[in-house]
């Protein structure tokens, strides 16, 4: 073949590959990379529209990076920054769920059909039980009958349907969430006539009277038990960690960034204990510290070493479950701690939920549990599961490992590629996340209390104006995707291959 | 762990999936003053809340338009208010069609493009695809009303299609599908004479079809559900999409749990149905979305 016949079919099969490819390019072009690059220029303009509009024509200028300097110096921005973290630490929550779920659906349901044929029928007493009494006219029973009746049908759809029967059921939330859910949830949030206050109030007033009938020291245990688990956490943490980079799994980076971590919670936590608890949480992890610090000198032998940055994603994502656990604990310590005090004035009241700044961010973590559990999370982890070779727990059994052995050693590793996938994609979404939820439930309030970035975003372009502001938020975002992006590509191949 | 146990642990959480839904149900069916009690149950079963959002004039409406007959006269509050549960409904039935519709067609041909076909340069421009994916949507939002404010689309139909309907994403699904299709079925193909197009349409699409079929339902799902940009970008009541028109239900008519739970019922059980019947393609879809890592 002739040098230009070639070049001619080349240049043919150029012209048949962007045929192919024209609409699409096209498309491409106009709505993505043409606004890439003007918002990579509106970040740096002072494009406002309450500056620049029909009646008022002031100059358009580059700013340089005036709008990033304001952005990072405005208390605002952290302010939303802090909401959408705490936000994040419903991940950890809902990927356990996840797993948890696909672990119960992956087992053997049937387990002898009569076994499973004995669960039908009481599931089918249940139902018709039901019925025959509706029929009759109920009464005040009515509310327990609901109830019995529909865990008689999701009992007698599960012994009959086996696994996809709940399997769909637990994906319903994942699949409807949207406005029409949050709108939902507003309203069983609803303090005063809402199903969750209503269900919760009872409760509480046995517990306040629970509280009442105690000796106040009783209760404040229940704080310095929380302080306790607490340093527990911090000592199991610090010592899993000084143990993987004895042996070699972890570098010295990584050994550093993942116990700055674990020292997060402990450092807030003055904000929300009793000074004392506080103090003596910190003296006791300062203790541990430092305790770490000199045995590792005195006995540190290391028979294998690491490069400085090894297994950093692991160990941080290790610490941050850590973490969010430890935060949690204190929460309850500080709960514990005022207890006595809420119950006698006049006895406990229910959370107002998504109008009390204290209480909206984790009204909206519980509905993203709701809606979490049974993702598509649930469904990779399905997937891995049934992917898990069955001589792996052979094996496992022949060792005399038990249930939860087998799960430890044999299920935990296997899906660690997914977990990793799992993690990295939540927090990506997560950074992005909230504006929903904001919008349809509570507006970003109370006083901005679920604000999330994203919904600045929305605040500060669209309803403010401020387009040039806006963009910078946008592209201090895509900066922390792009870390975590980076992150994932250095080190999870890394700490999933182990 | 014995079976029962684990029946009661999946009904337990089950039950815990249900029951907001539940709740949805029977307060919908409830009258307005029974909506705060503590039982779910209503004393009796008020369909009538359904009534008004059912109601089809803005149909009977375009018939006057079209046809000049009279079946119906709106009044004026209806015609300026606009508020027809119904036409957000059709709304977004209309524009998730037509951006599933236009993604299909052109994802797949990308994806044959960029999987079938040798071209120089063809995987640098893939990586440039692959990368805008990681870009967060927000990033591109400020600027594309821009665009379509210059462009006169704000407020219209097209300008919920057109930046909807030209994904990465799309493409590169199909693409992995289309890849995983065996080579020796195009040079067949091409021996036989057929030309670029034949191969793509009588011998690839056909062979993709598992591929295509949950694009096409992500593609309607998420476009269903969409709610930043229909927010921002529209203006008319009468334009709205379902998701907007529950959020200025809720803030106008709010108080009125009943209706509201009613109009939220109907917007979620067609999608439950729909989730239930295709849920063999979702699931296999998601699993497969996932095997890039």
């Amino acid at each position: 073949m002739s040098r230009a016949s070639q070049r001619k079919r080349s240049r043919r099969e150029v012209a048949t590959g962007l045929l192919f490819l024209a609409p699409n390019i096209l498309g491409f072009l106009a709505f993505t990379l043409l606004p890439l690059v003007l918002s990579l220029l509106l970040a740096f303009s002072n494009w406002d529209l309450r500056l620049h509009n029909m009646f008022r024509d002031e100059p358009l200028k580059f700013v340089g990076l005036d709008n990033f300097s304001r952005l990072l110096s405005s208390d605002d921005f952290w302010k939303y920054m802090g909401n959408t973290l705490f936000l994040m630490m419903a991940i950890p929550f809902s990927i356990a769920g996840s797993l948890l779920a696909a672990v119960l659906l992956s087992q053997d349901l049937d387990g002898g059909s009569c076994r499973s044929k004995w669960l039908l029928v009481v599931g089918a007493v249940f139902v018709s039980g039901v019925g025959i009494l509706a029929m009759l006219g109920a009464g005040v029973a009515a509310m327990t009958l609901l109830i019995g009746g529909v865990v008689g049908l999701i009992l007698t759809g599960g012994t009959m349907g086996g696994s996809t029967v709940y399997r769909t059921l637990f994906y319903m939330p994942h699949f409807c969430a949207g406005v029409a859910t949050y709108i939902l949830w507003k309203k069983l949030y609803s303090p005063y006539s809402g199903p969750i206050n209503a269900v919760l109030s009872p409760v509480l007033d046995n517990v306040s009277s629970a509280v009442n009938s105690l000796p106040p020291g009783v209760v404040q245990a229940g704080l310095w038990l929380a302080v306790l688990l607490v340093i527990v956490l911090f000592a199991f943490g610090y010592y899993r960690l000084f143990d993987w980079w004895r042996q070699g799994d972890l570098g010295q980076i990584g050994l550093l960034i993942a116990v700055v971590l674990l020292t997060i919670p402990i450092a807030t936590g003055w904000n929300w204990l009793p000074v004392l608890a506080a103090g003596v949480l910190l003296l006791a992890v300062a203790g541990l510290l430092f305790a770490g610090l000199i045995l590792g000198l005195l006995f540190g032998d290391r028979p294998f070493k690491a490069s400085a940055d090894e297994g950093l994603g692991g160990a941080m994502i290790f610490s941050a479950v850590l973490m969010v656990g430890m935060f949690v604990l204190i929460g309850l310590g500080s709960v514990m701690h005022h207890l006595p005090e809420m119950a006698t004035d006049n006895g406990l009241e229910p959370p107002q939920w998504l109008s009390d700044p204290a209480w909206a961010k984790p009204a909206l973590m519980i509905m993203a549990l709701w809606a979490a559990v049974g993702s598509n999370n649930m469904l990779l982890y399905l997937a891995g599961l049934s992917n898990v070779p069955g001589e792996l727990y052979e094996a496992a059994s022949i060792d005399g490992a038990g249930r939860f052995a087998k799960f430890w050693h044999v299920t935990w590793p296997q899906l660690a590629p997914i977990t990793f996938f799992i993690v990295v994609m939540s927090m990506i979404y997560g950074l992005q996340g909230g504006f929903e939820m904001a919008r349809t439930m509570t507006q970003g309030g109370p006083a901005g209390a679920t604000t999330t970035l994203s919904y600045y975003v929305y605040t500060e372009g669209f309803e403010t104006g401020r387009l040039g502001y806006a963009a910078a938020i946008t592209w201090t975002l895509f900066g922390l995707v792009f870390v975590i992006t980076m992150f994932n590509w250095k080190f999870g191949n890394r700490f999933v291959n182990d | 762990m014995g079976v029962s146990l684990l029946h009661l642990l999946l009904v337990a959480l089950s039950l815990t999936m249900v029951l907001p839904f539940i709740w949805m149900v029977l307060t919908s069916l409830k009258p307005i003053n029974e909506v705060g009690l503590d039982t779910w149950l209503p004393s009796e079963l008020r369909w009538e809340n359904y009534k008004p959002l059912l109601r089809l004039e803005w149909l009977e409406g375009l018939w006057n338009q079209w046809f000049g007959t009279n079946l119906i006269v709106l009044n004026e509050e209806q015609e300026a208010q606009g508020i027809s549960y119904a036409r957000w409904y059709w709304n977004s039935v209309f524009v998730a069609s037509c951006v599933t519709y236009l993604q299909v067609v052109t994802s797949s041909m990308a994806a044959f493009s960029f999987s079938r076909l040798k071209w120089p340069g063809r995987d640098k421009v893939f990586f440039l695809y692959l990368g805008t994916m990681m870009l967060p949507m927000l990033v591109m939002m400020i600027p594309n009303y821009q665009v379509m404010i210059s462009l006169g689309l704000v407020d219209t139909y097209w300008g919920l299609i057109l930046p909807a309907a030209f994904s990465a994403f799309g493409t590169f699904l199909l693409r992995q599908f289309m890849l995983t299709i065996p080579g020796s079925l195009d040079e067949a193909a091409l021996i036989d004479g057929a030309s670029k197009w034949r191969l793509f349409w009588d011998v690839i699409l056909p062979l993709s079809r598992p591929g295509l079929i949950t694009l096409t339902i992500f593609t309607f799902i998420g476009n269903f559900h969409s709610f930043f940009w229909p927010l921002v970008m529209l203006k008319s009541t009468h334009r709205y999409t379902l998701p907007v028109g529950l959020l200025y239900f809720d803030s106008s008519s709010g108080q009125q749990t009943n209706v509201l739970m009613a109009a939220i019922t109907l917007s979620v059980v067609p999608m439950l149905i729909l989730f239930v019947v295709l849920q063999k393609y979702l699931v296999k879809g998601i699993q497969l979305g996932a095997v890039k890592g």
